[in-house]
């Protein structure tokens, strides 16, 4: 890795480490969220961004994470830890099912699909009182204590999710990635040279659903809650946005996208209640003239830079 | 033997014609979001939040008007008007520059104008919850199956029919609609033939927001007319245009039958969870059909 | 090696293939001629798996692959070109190879260790057999058409086929550009003894280094044979090479 940004990116890991000695809880919970959140665009990105595929309801692996995680604690009775672990595990079983069923359509049938199924899913659980909490959802989950304190979770936010960012940066540039990529520009062309494109995906799918699912967890660890609304179309779209905000083709782009949004949105809605339209312009914005996102636009203006001073 | 004659007992028929009555408002909806999804190629979400923008238009219609049968019918004609209006406005505005880009932009595109929207209706009219009230002229019930049955879910059964022939005879009786057609499949031989593509979507997509404002106004009497009331609304729509075959209005309409008819039923057999019946109906009929059960234009 | 029986497929009412025929022996350089829309990429589309015929069989080596999908049929030994560039344009020259080559060695599923670190001499020396070692760094879309269609080529070597299947490959190509590629087919053939399998327009390249020729016309088989064979061949002279 160049010189550079290696040095910002361990200049912003030793901020992250060091910010709960300096902040109030309040933006200790606010940086965890945006990890978390940022995680969760990038999972996301997993599949689309690097993909091509039409991920349109990635959320619903996020709530199945998060809710599987909560009704072990909460309903099962659970060692909070086991459930960690299976939330994610569901995640990705969910992914597995989901993928077999939609990865025979391609593009915005595969993403109708995908919502379709989702939707289904949370149809269950906003009814199903009794096991989800229905429109309630879950509140209070208990946390063992380690990691309970606002400082606790946000170290543990910290470390998982570095470690998930790390593996999913690993897997995008090995051989399975390059794969991927290849399979993004050019199906017809990979399968051609001996790809299984349709198995390539559909594990690029459930790796995809596991990450959400990790997202899931910490969110439950960070909010000690979860509501029906994660599992809703709105919110994949929202994370959507987060993506393409921060530059969908790159890999740190969704997290940056995801702290500007929970950012803004934190902020903005201290003056107004209409946030939900200030997105809808920002979103807007993005689509008419920064279509690349604002990590795509910098690695542009790095690019062009460099091949001007080659040529000087 | 029992199950089946309890079925077919009026009760539950007139349950499920009830049902029908409220899934008309959805196939009027659906249809327009088919056409625009059929021709445009756009998959409009924004297409929720007119259907709540002409609720709320037909409300404060109604109300200037003083209620009754007066108010009603400028309701229903002005309000769907004031959603093509605005409709037109960003269409012209906005999308016809960017019909180039990748579905997937235009479907964010969209969402961000159902998100702007949503906050629209919210900065007009406020947060609290409006009610429109049914005329006089529709109050009170008629029997059917001998059981009393609401005039004005009688009157929504007759304007599904009425509403998908019109349709039916826009889009393939008149010359707008073929070309429309037409354009659907092959937007460059359209174009090179001489005719003004872009005109045609301005025209398709503005027919599609009409029938959504529309939609909004028909059931602005018989539901509490309140922000949010696009969400679910429009997922369950674009799911009836994809099991029905995107850009067909019968689709649309067989789509709407299913959909109601499971969900009647499923209130009907498991009241908990019978609003998972028809995303059940959708997963089923898409595992067999994934293109839709009728013939799409794509 | 290969063998084409009856095959047939249609596209909605129009016969695209018609019962063609097709015969290829180990080693040979066999061509396919015929007049724009005779069926020709139908054709290689059909015995390389990327669509499914509704009558007749492939025969490769003795096995049935008939229906068999494209990557299935890669893996037994049979690689292609197209006749549009079809590349991965986002990446370079050195990427579009290496994913071929890691295809190939069974290396797609690998995830943890960086594809940096894979195959890097069996691409370089695959671009040096072709003659694009020096672009190798370049985005694709910034290469020569030319370039582009070696690349093809270089993307179909890569999976180390015993039948190479080249689609029009120097269509489009200047002069240069087509005696290079000429050269590059006779020498994939002589030292590394590829049977390939091509279509072309030219027919002073057909006639050059062909050793076998098939005719379609309309979707069927007319002739198959060697070149002298062919030419002298009646029908084939009304239907396509205009009678002399």
């Amino acid at each position: 890795m160049a010189k550079k940004p290696l040095i910002i990116l361990l200049l912003v890991a030793a901020a992250l480490l060091l910010l709960p000695f300096g902040l109030p809880r309040f933006y200790i919970y606010l940086t965890a969220l945006i990890v978390t959140m940022g995680l969760l665009a990038t999972s996301l990105n997993f599949a689309l961004g690097y993909g091509g595929i039409y991920q349109l309801h990635h959320g619903v692996f996020y709530g199945t994470g998060a809710y599987a995680t909560a009704v072990m604690i909460t309903k099962l009775g659970y060692s909070p830890w086991l459930a960690f672990i299976a939330g994610p595990l569901a995640a990705a079983a969910l992914s597995l099912v989901m993928g077999i069923i939609c990865i025979r359509l391609s593009k915005l049938y595969f993403g109708m699909l995908q919502i379709s199924l989702g939707s289904l899913v949370w149809a269950i659980v906003y009814r199903w009182y009794s096991f989800t909490g229905g429109d309630d959802g879950i509140h209070g989950i208990s946390i063992p204590s380690l990691i309970g304190s606002s400082k606790g979770a946000y170290y543990f936010t910290m470390i998982v999710a570095g470690l998930a960012m790390f593996f999913m940066y690993r897997i995008l540039h090995s051989p399975f990635g390059s794969t991927l990529q290849g399979i993004r520009d050019n199906a017809v062309r990979s399968q051609a040279i001996g790809v299984n494109v349709r198995l390539h995906q559909l594990a690029a799918l459930v790796m995809a659903g596991f990450f959400a699912g990790v997202a899931g967890v910490l969110f439950v660890v960070v909010d000690n809650s979860v509501f029906p609304d994660m599992l809703f179309w709105t919110l994949s779209l929202e994370i959507t946005i987060m993506a393409l905000l921060g530059g969908w083709f790159t890999f740190l782009g969704p997290m940056l996208g995801a702290a500007v949004i929970v950012s803004l949105r934190t902020f903005v809605s201290t003056y107004t209640e209409y946030w939900t339209f200030a997105m809808g312009l920002l979103l807007m914005l993005v689509i008419l003239f920064l279509p690349e996102g604002v990590l795509g636009k910098v690695f542009e203006i790095w690019k062009r830079r460099k091949s001007l001073e080659v040529r000087s | 033997m029992e199950f089946i004659s309890a079925f077919c007992s009026p009760g539950v028929l007139c349950q499920i014609l009830l049902g029908l009555s409220r899934t008309v408002i959805l196939f009027i909806v659906a249809s327009g979001l088919s056409l625009i999804l059929g021709v445009l190629r756009i998959p409009n979400i924004a297409h929720g939040s007119l259907y709540m923008i002409g609720a709320f238009m037909a409300y404060t219609v109604s109300k200037a008007f003083g209620g009754g049968i007066m108010g009603f019918w400028m309701a229903i004609l002005l309000a769907p008007l004031g959603v093509a209006l605005v409709s037109f406005i960003i269409e012209r505005g906005i999308f016809s520059r960017l019909y180039e880009r990748e579905h997937i932009m235009l479907f964010l595109l969209t969402f961000s104008f159902s998100l702007v929207f949503g906050d629209l209706v919210k900065m007009v009219w406020g947060a609290e919850y409006r009610s429109v009230s049914t005329p006089s002229f529709f109050q009170g019930s008629i029997p059917i199956f001998g059981l009393p049955f609401p005039i004005y879910n009688f009157f929504l059964l007759l304007m599904g029919p009425i509403v998908a022939i019109l349709l039916w005879i826009i889009v393939n009786k008149t010359k707008m609609g073929k070309i429309s057609r037409a354009a659907a499949v092959d937007r460059e031989m359209v174009s090179a033939v001489g005719i003004n593509v872009s005109l045609v979507f301005c025209i398709v997509f503005v027919i599609g927001c009409f029938l959504a404002g529309l939609g909004g106004a028909l059931v602005a009497p018989i539901v509490n007319v309140v922000l949010g009331m696009d969400h679910t609304l429009i997922m369950e729509a674009f799911l009836i245009v994809i099991i029905g075959g995107l850009g067909n209005i019968w689709g649309a309409l067989l789509g709407s039958l299913i959909f109601g008819l499971t969900q009647s039923l499923g209130i009907l057999i498991w009241p908990q969870f019978g609003i998972v019946f028809p995303y059940a109906a959708v997963i089923v009929v898409l595992s067999f059909r994934p293109t839709g059960l009728l013939r799409s234009t794509w | 090696m290969l063998e084409v029986k009856g095959l047939s497929k249609s596209f909605g009412g129009f016969l695209a293939v018609n019962k063609a025929t097709l015969e290829v022996n180990k080693g040979e350089i066999v061509a396919v001629i015929g007049p724009n829309g005779a069926g020709k990429t139908t054709l290689f589309n059909l015995v390389t798996g990327i669509i499914k015929p509704d009558n007749g069989q492939v025969i490769f080596k003795g096995e049935e692959i008939t229906g068999l999908p494209a990557y299935k049929t890669c893996k037994k030994g049979i690689t292609r070109s197209f006749q549009v560039v079809n590349i991965f344009s986002r990446l370079t020259v050195f990427e579009n190879v290496r994913i071929s080559v890691l295809s190939q060695q069974g290396k797609t599923y690998r995830w943890f260790t960086s594809s940096k670190e894979f195959a890097n001499e069996e691409t370089v020396e695959l671009l040096e057999s072709v003659g694009l070692i020096h672009r190798k760094d370049n985005v694709c879309g910034a290469l020569s058409h030319g370039d582009q269609k070696v690349l093809e080529i270089a993307i179909a070597l890569a999976g180390k086929p015993e039948l190479l299947i080249l689609d029009e490959p120097t269509a489009g190509m200047s002069p240069e550009e087509t005696a290079r590629c000429i050269d590059l087919i006779k020498r994939l053939s002589q030292s590394l003894g590829l049977t390939i399998l091509f279509c072309e327009h030219d027919m002073e390249l057909v006639f050059a280094i062909a050793q076998k020729i098939m005719v379609m016309v309309r979707g069927s088989t007319i002739a198959q044979g060697p070149p002298d064979e062919v030419r002298r061949n009646q029908q084939v002279q009304d239907a396509y090479l205009g009678g002399s």
